[in-house]
């Protein structure tokens, strides 16, 4: 019997949003251009135009004790050439950014091969092959998943997902990475996601409208969608946070178990 | 030192305030009567970049500016989260009154103001660890309550006005 995957649960529009982050047939809207040259910059791992580094020879010149997984799947562009293992993190408001943490994590994982990614509360790292995450980076900043104001690409010093925006709608960056623009009302990057000065601003578009935001955020928020109001979402909840304490406790689970150690 | 009654009013503005705005309600709060000290809350920004690849970096982060206020240059080392102003109590009601004036013309968002008590007002173990016993005596007790006792308050403390 073949099953579809539901993703996540939920009947809102909030769960409806993660759903189609998550779904690798949904393709994610594009809403801005930048040049691949500048997500080199911003990610600060290798300069433009230099080549990548590399750990280990290309595959293909490699010898291998004969292993049925090795034949079995395909390795990423990035692992057949031996390149280095880099990072991308990103931070999420709590004003409504697109994406956050645990949506990042599962999108990550429906949609890339070969990542290893880790979810904090207010921030998600994920670690690739360096020629991949330049392109799964694009993606990411491209799309629908990223809004300049409230999102920010931060390797080191993340802080500020939960504070309150500045006047300019912008979250808090103790490094000022990206700074906004009264006249054009832009917002770009100045520092690559550790905090090292670049030396031209990498222009990243205008912030998203607060209306917007709320339309395709996937966070619950009472001032927007509560998760109260998500009935399916909540059912979900209680039923894994019943299980996981029956079970955690081994209430039931491992009576007989037990009685059979107490000799009973 | 004569007892005197007094009271804190918090402004709590539901965005982190620019440098120019915070600049704007203190130079207009200081003008008030009453005031007795104001506390400028927030958070901290860094002077250089504290850990990480890029450590040692200046930051050169627009909100850490000095301001002026009252002919005093005066260094934001915060984000303006917070603003706590204690005032005499009998000035209260009239003080209350001038800031919902100034904070509707100057803020273009949401704010609350709460008054009570929002800052210690006893010597605690901290200050004696800080400043040595016996110090009851001799400190300004309007200095109670102001700084994280951690801190060196010459940075943080400044002496505006009369």
């Amino acid at each position: 019997m073949a099953y579809k995957a539901q993703y996540s649960p939920g009947e809102t529009k909030i769960a409806e949003n993660r759903r189609n982050h998550m779904d690798p047939d949904y393709e994610l809207k594009k809403i801005r251009e930048i040049a691949d040259e500048d997500i080199v910059k911003v990610l600060g791992h290798r300069n433009p135009g230099e080549g990548y580094k590399s750990v280990h020879p290309p595959l293909e010149e490699m010898d291998f004790e004969e292993d049925m997984m090795k034949e079995l799947v395909e390795p990423i562009p990035g692992a057949a050439a031996g390149n280095r293992t880099r990072y991308v993190q990103f931070t999420d408001s709590m004003y409504n950014a697109p994406a956050q943490p645990y949506d990042r994590a599962r999108t990550y994982m429906w949609r890339f091969r070969a990542v290893d990614t880790g979810t904090l509360s207010g921030r998600q790292v994920v670690e690739m092959r360096e020629s991949d995450l330049e392109k799964v980076s694009k993606t990411l900043i491209e799309t629908e998943l990223f809004d300049p104001a409230k999102t920010g690409i931060r390797g080191a010093t993340v802080h500020g997902h939960s504070l309150r925006l500045d006047e300019n709608g912008m979250m808090f960056d103790a490094l000022q990475r990206y700074v906004y623009n009264d006249e054009t009302g832009n917002i770009s990057y100045v520092k690559d996601q550790v905090g090292r000065p670049l030396d031209e601003p990498v222009n990243v578009g205008e912030a998203l409208d607060d209306e917007h935001l709320k339309e395709i955020t996937t966070i619950y928020r009472n001032d927007n969608i509560s998760m109260r109001d998500d009935k399916e979402a909540i059912d979900v909840v209680e039923t894994i946070h019943a299980a996981r304490t029956d079970g955690g406790y081994g209430l039931d689970v491992f009576k007989n178990d037990l009685k059979r150690k107490l000799g009973e | 030192m004569e007892e005197i009654k007094a009271v804190d009013v918090k402004i709590f503005p539901y965005r982190r305030l620019k440098p120019q705005t915070t600049e704007i309600i203190l130079n207009s709060i200081m003008e008030f009567d009453g005031i007795l000290r104001v506390i400028v809350n927030g958070n901290s920004l860094p002077k250089v970049v504290g850990y990480g690849p890029a450590k040692g970096t200046p930051v050169n982060h627009e909100d850490r500016k000095v301001i002026k206020v009252k002919e005093d240059q005066v260094e934001l080392r915060v984000s303006v989260g917070e603003l706590i102003i204690t005032v005499r109590y009998e000035n209260l009601d009239l003080f209350l009154e001038k800031l919902q004036n100034l904070l509707e013309n100057t803020m273009s968002f949401g704010y609350e103001v709460s008054t009570g008590i929002f800052t210690k007002t006893n010597i605690t173990v901290s200050d004696y660890l800080k400043l040595g016993y016996g110090i009851d005596n001799n400190i300004d007790p309007r200095l109670i309550g102001m700084v994280d006792p951690k801190l060196k308050s010459q940075d943080t403390v400044k002496l505006i006005g009369d």
